[in-house]
C-alpha cells in the first residue's frame, strides 16, 4: 500500500493538510492472533431477526454488535460536551477514518478520500458539479452524459435532476442481461460512446457502476475507464455502491476520477456512511458538498467533516470496523473471497433445484449472484416482482430481491424473475436452503404471480 | 396527492394522539438524572450552539437504530415512511439558484439578508446565489441594540438598496433570533415589510426556533421556515423541520442528495436520501414526550428558561459593570452580556481564544463574541459572551462563569498573553 510521500509543508487548495498526515498514519491494525470465533460470529449478529433467510445482504448491508456499541460511545462522546468535542476532537477522529481508507483503497494521498453519508450523496455531489459546468458555459448545452441502462434508479434520478435539468444529453448503455462475458458489456459501451460524440458533442462524464444492482452484474471498470480515455470523455465516475467487501477496490488500477463506495454495506459500518474518492490532478475539481457550511471552499473532505450539526458517529467508527475485519481470516480480502465462492455455490444449487439458470457467469459476479425463477411462477412486471418478494418475506421468511426482465420475443416459456442472493458473514446454508424449499413449495402448489394481490 | 407531496388522506386518519401534559411532572432527581451524562462540573451555559438530548430520548433514538439493523428490509418497506409522517405531524401541530440559472430571475437580482445572518448560510448564499448570479444584499443594524424599530428601519433601506435600478428583491432570509450576537429580530414586521415592497419569497432561518421562541407559521407568515429540533427541543443530533407555506404556484423545491422520490415533493423526497440513520427524525414523539413532562410543557420550558436567562445575565452584567447586548424583549433563551473592557477582546480570533481558555481553565463553556468598537469611543465594551438557559442548569453555572470573570479581570489578564 502506498503512504503519503508529498512532503508539502502548506495547504494546497484540495485542504491537504499534509503535515498532520505524515505524522498521524493510524498504526495499521494487525490481523487479530484470535481469530473470531463461530460463537462469537453468532452473538455479533444475534440483533438480527432469527428465523429468517436473510440472503439480501446488498440493500442495506449489516452492523456487527461491537461496532454498535463504538458507535454508541462516540454519540455519546459529542452529547457529553459537544463544544469539547467539536473544537478538540471531531477532525482529527474524520481524518483517522479517511487515513484507514486510503490504505484500504490504495489511494495516493487522503485529500483524495471525503466521507460522506452514501453513495446516492456522493452522485449528487459530482453531478451539481458538471450541472454548473453545463450552467456556466464550460460545457455545450447538448455536450452528453453517458450511464449504463441499469443504472441504480436513485442514480438515475439525479443524472435528470442536475445534468438534464441544466441542458445535457445523457445516453444509456443497453446492456444484456442474462449476460455472458464482459465483451458484450464493453462494445455495447463503445457504442454508447459513438453516439455521444455524434455532431460535434463531447462526452463530459460517464457514469460507471462497478456493481450493478438489479440485476447485479460486475462491470469491467477498468476496460470501461481505458476506453473513456481513448475516446476523450472528460471524466469517469464510478458508482461503486456496492464496492469495498464486495468486489477489488484500488483506485489507481482503475483509474477513475471519481470513486463512490458504502462502508455499510459489505464494510460493516452502521448507517450511513460511504467515501467518494476524487483523483488529484492538475485542474482544480470544483466539488462541493450540497450543504454548505463554514468550511466551504476549503475542499471537499474538508466540507462533508463538517455539514452542520449532525451525528457524525457511523464516520468516526471506521477505525473500529477495521479492528472488526481484521478478526477475519485473510481480513477484508479474505471476507469478500469466502463470500464469492459461497454465493456462487448456492446459487449454482438453487439454479440446479429449480432447473434455471445463473444471470451472469462467476467471474461476473460478487458476494452477490442472480439467479433465475421457474417460469411458471409468472412474474410478469416490476410490481409483480416486488409484491412476490413481499410475499417471500410474510409467507416464507425469505428476505431476498427479486429482478423482472421483460422477455425477449418469441422465446418459449422465458424466465422472467431473477433472485439476487447475497452472502454476508452471517449467512448459513440454511437461508438458501429455506429459499429454495419455498419456491419449490410455490411451484408444486401450482402459484402463479396473479394469485398476488 | 398534491404538488407539494401531501398525503393529505393519512394525514386525516393519522392525527397522533396529542400527547398530554403528563400528570406526574418530572422531579428534580429525575432531570438530574435524565442529563447525568454531560460531564460534570462544568458550567455549560452555551445550549445555543449544540443543544442538549436527555437519556429517556437517547434510548428511544437507540431503539429506533436497532430495528432498522435487526430486519432493515422490513423496517424500510412497512415502518419508515409511516414513522416520519409521525414526526412530520407532530412538528405541524407545535411550525434560488436553479431561478436565476433558468432565467426565472434577472441576473443581478437580489437576496437580502441580515448581516449577524450564521455564517454556514451566509456561505450557501454565495455559494448558490452569487455564483448563479444574484446580487446579495446585508441589512446591517446595530449591536449593541436598544430597540426593534432600529433593526425595522435598517431592513427597509436594504430592501430599498434591493431595487434600484429595476432589479427585483427575490429572496429575504431573516433569522428568527441571530447566532452571534444573539438578538430576538421582529420577524413577522419585516415579513410585513417584503409583502408591502414586493419581495418574492420569504425564508426565515429559525435555527434558534422551537423551543426558544414562539414559533407560529400562520403568524409569522414566511414562506419557508427551518427549525432545528436538536438544539431546543431535546432531539438527539440533527434533525430539523422545513416549512414550506402551500401557495398556487408549485415551489420547485427539491433535497439536494436526488433519490428514488424525486418529484414526489419535499416532504417524501427528504424522508428517503439513500440509507443513512433516520432515528434522530424518527424520535420526534418521544422527544415531545419528554417536553411535555415539564409544567407548561413547551411553553413553559421557554418561558422559565427567558426569565432565568435574564435574570442571569442581569446579575453579570452587574457583577461585571457592564451591560446587556440588547433589552430582555430582544432576547430569548441566550443572552449578550459585555465583558469587562480591561480583558482587552480585540479580534474574532481573540474571543475564540478566550472562549477556549475558559474552557481550560475555568470549565465553562460559553460563546464569546467580539465587537469592534466604535470610533471615538473609551474604553470599549468589545466583547460580550452569549449565555444560555435550558432545563438542566442551574445558578452555580453562571456563578462559576461570573467568578471565572472576574478573577481574570483581578489578576490583570489580558487577551495579549493567550498564545
Amino acid at each position: 500500500m502506498s503512504s503519503c510521500h508529498h512532503n508539502h509543508h502548506n495547504m494546497d487548495i484540495n485542504g491537504c493538510d499534509a503535515k498532520i498526515s505524515d505524522t498521524h498514519l493510524p498504526k495499521k491494525p494487525k490481523l487479530s492472533p484470535t481469530l473470531i470465533s463461530d460463537t462469537e460470529l453468532e452473538s455479533e449478529f444475534s440483533h438480527h431477526v432469527q428465523n429468517i433467510a436473510r440472503i439480501n445482504n446488498g440493500s442495506f448491508g449489516c452492523c456487527p454488535k461491537s461496532v454498535m456499541s463504538a458507535q454508541q460511545k462516540w454519540q455519546l462522546e459529542f452529547l457529553k460536551q459537544p463544544d469539547d468535542f467539536y473544537f478538540n476532537r471531531l477532525k482529527e477522529g474524520i481524518l483517522q477514518s479517511r487515513l484507514v481508507i486510503k490504505d484500504l483503497v490504495n489511494a495516493d494521498h487522503v485529500d483524495e478520500i471525503s466521507i460522506v453519508d452514501n453513495a446516492t450523496t456522493a452522485a449528487a455531489i459530482v453531478l451539481q458539479s458538471v450541472a454548473w459546468d453545463f450552467i456556466q458555459g464550460k460545457f455545450n448545452k447538448g455536450d452528453a452524459a453517458v450511464m449504463l441502462h441499469y443504472a441504480y434508479g436513485a442514480v438515475k434520478k439525479s443524472v435528470e435532476a442536475y445534468v438534464t435539468r441544466a441542458g445535457g444529453y445523457v445516453i444509456e448503455v443497453e446492456l444484456p442481461f442474462p449476460v455472458n462475458s464482459v465483451s458484450e458489456i464493453i462494445s455495447e459501451f463503445r457504442r454508447a460512446l459513438e453516439r455521444g460524440k455524434v455532431n460535434g458533442r463531447k462526452v463530459r462524464l460517464a457514469v460507471i457502476d462497478h456493481v450493478t444492482s438489479m440485476p447485479s452484474v460486475v462491470i469491467p471498470v477498468k476496460e470501461l475507464v481505458k476506453i473513456c480515455r481513448e475516446e476523450g470523455v472528460d471524466k469517469v465516475f464510478v458508482d461503486a455502491a456496492h464496492g469495498i467487501g464486495c468486489v477489488d477496490v484500488d483506485m489507481k488500477e482503475i483509474g477513475a476520477d471519481f470513486y463512490t463506495s458504502n462502508l455499510h454495506k459489505w464494510f460493516f459500518c452502521p448507517p450511513a456512511a460511504a467515501f467518494l474518492y476524487c483523483r488529484k490532478s492538475s485542474e482544480i475539481d470544483d466539488l462541493h458538498h450540497p450543504v454548505v457550511s463554514h468550511e466551504y471552499g476549503n475542499g471537499l473532505a474538508i466540507e462533508s467533516a463538517w455539514i452542520g450539526t449532525r451525528d457524525y458517529s457511523a464516520q468516526l467508527v471506521i477505525p473500529k470496523v477495521l479492528e472488526f475485519v481484521n478478526r477475519f481470516e485473510g481480513g477484508i480480502e479474505g471476507i469478500k473471497k469466502r463470500n464469492h465462492k459461497v454465493v456462487v455455490e448456492m446459487g449454482e444449487m438453487l439454479a440446479k433445484a429449480w432447473g434455471t439458470h445463473l444471470g451472469s457467469p462467476p467471474e461476473m459476479c460478487s458476494s452477490m449472484i442472480m439467479v433465475g425463477l421457474p417460469a411458471s411462477l409468472g412474474i410478469s412486471s416490476d410490481s409483480v416482482a416486488l409484491k412476490l418478494r413481499t410475499h417471500l418475506r410474510n409467507s416464507f421468511s425469505v428476505e431476498v430481491p427479486i429482478y423482472y426482465r421483460a422477455p425477449g420475443d418469441g422465446v418459449v416459456n422465458p424466465v422472467t424473475g431473477y433472485a439476487r442472493i447475497s452472502h454476508q458473514v452471517y449467512n448459513k446454508p440454511d437461508d438458501y436452503y429455506r429459499f429454495r424449499d419455498a419456491i419449490n413449495q410455490l411451484v408444486n402448489d401450482k402459484f402463479t404471480c396473479e394469485l398476488l394481490s | 396527492m398534491d404538488t407539494n407531496g401531501a398525503d393529505t388522506k393519512i394525514s386525516n386518519t393519522y392525527l397522533p394522539e396529542k400527547p398530554e401534559l403528563s400528570p406526574t411532572l418530572i422531579s428534580d432527581t429525575e432531570l438530574l438524572s435524565e442529563f447525568s451524562h454531560h460531564v460534570q462540573n462544568i458550567a455549560r451555559i452555551n445550549n445555543g450552539s449544540f443543544g442538549c438530548c436527555p437519556k429517556s430520548v437517547i434510548s428511544a433514538q437507540q431503539r429506533w437504530q436497532l430495528e432498522f439493523l435487526k430486519q432493515p428490509d422490513d423496517f424500510y418497506f412497512n415502518r419508515l415512511k409511516d414513522e416520519i409522517l409521525k414526526s412530520r405531524l407532530v412538528i405541524r401541530d407545535l411550525s434560488v439558484a436553479w431561478e436565476f440559472l433558468q432565467g426565472k430571475f434577472n441576473k443581478g437580482d437580489a437576496a437580502v439578508m441580515l448581516q449577524y445572518a450564521y455564517g454556514a448560510v451566509k456561505k450557501s448564499l454565495e455559494a448558490y446565489v452569487t455564483r448563479a448570479g444574484g446580487y446579495v444584499i446585508e441589512a446591517r443594524f446595530p449591536f449593541p441594540v436598544n430597540s426593534d424599530s432600529e433593526i425595522v428601519s435598517e431592513f427597509r433601506k436594504a430592501v430599498e438598496r434591493g431595487k434600484i435600478n429595476g432589479r427585483k428583491v427575490r429572496l429575504a432570509i431573516i433569522d428568527h433570533v441571530t447566532s452571534i450576537p444573539c438578538v430576538l429580530i421582529p420577524v413577522k414586521e419585516l415579513i410585513k415589510i417584503c409583502r408591502e415592497e414586493g419581495v418574492d419569497k420569504v425564508f426565515v432561518d429559525g435555527a434558534q426556533g422551537i423551543g426558544c421562541v414562539d414559533v407560529d407559521m400562520k403568524e409569522i407568515g414566511a414562506d419557508f421556515y427551518t427549525g432545528t429540533l436538536n438544539k431546543w427541543v431535546f432531539c438527539p443530533p440533527g434533525a430539523a423541520f422545513l416549512y414550506c407555506r402551500k401557495s398556487n404556484e408549485i415551489d420547485d423545491l427539491h433535497h439536494l442528495v436526488v433519490s428514488h422520490e424525486y418529484g414526489n415533493g419535499l416532504a417524501i423526497e427528504s424522508a428517503w436520501i439513500g440509507t443513512r440513520d433516520y432515528s434522530a427524525q424518527l424520535v420526534v414523539p418521544q422527544a415531545l414526550e419528554f417536553v411535555n413532562r415539564f409544567e407548561g410543557g413547551i411553553e413553559g420550558i421557554k418561558k422559565r428558561n427567558h426569565k432565568a436567562v435574564v435574570e442571569m445575565g442581569e446579575m453579570l452584567a452587574k457583577a461585571w459593570g457592564t451591560h446587556l447586548g440588547s433589552a430582555p424583549e430582544m432576547c430569548s433563551s441566550m443572552i449578550m452580556v459585555g465583558l469587562p473592557a480591561s480583558l482587552g477582546i480585540s479580534s474574532d480570533s481573540i474571543a475564540l481564544k478566550l472562549s477556549t481558555h475558559l474552557r481550560n481553565n475555568f470549565s465553562v463553556d460559553v460563546r464569546i463574541y467580539y465587537r469592534e468598537p466604535g470610533d471615538g469611543v473609551v474604553n470599549p465594551v468589545t466583547g460580550y459572551a452569549r449565555i444560555s438557559h435550558h432545563a438542566y442548569n442551574k445558578p452555580d453555572e453562571y456563578h462559576k462563569f461570573r467568578d471565572a470573570v472576574n478573577q481574570l479581570v483581578n489578576d490583570k489578564f489580558t487577551c495579549a498573553l493567550l498564545a
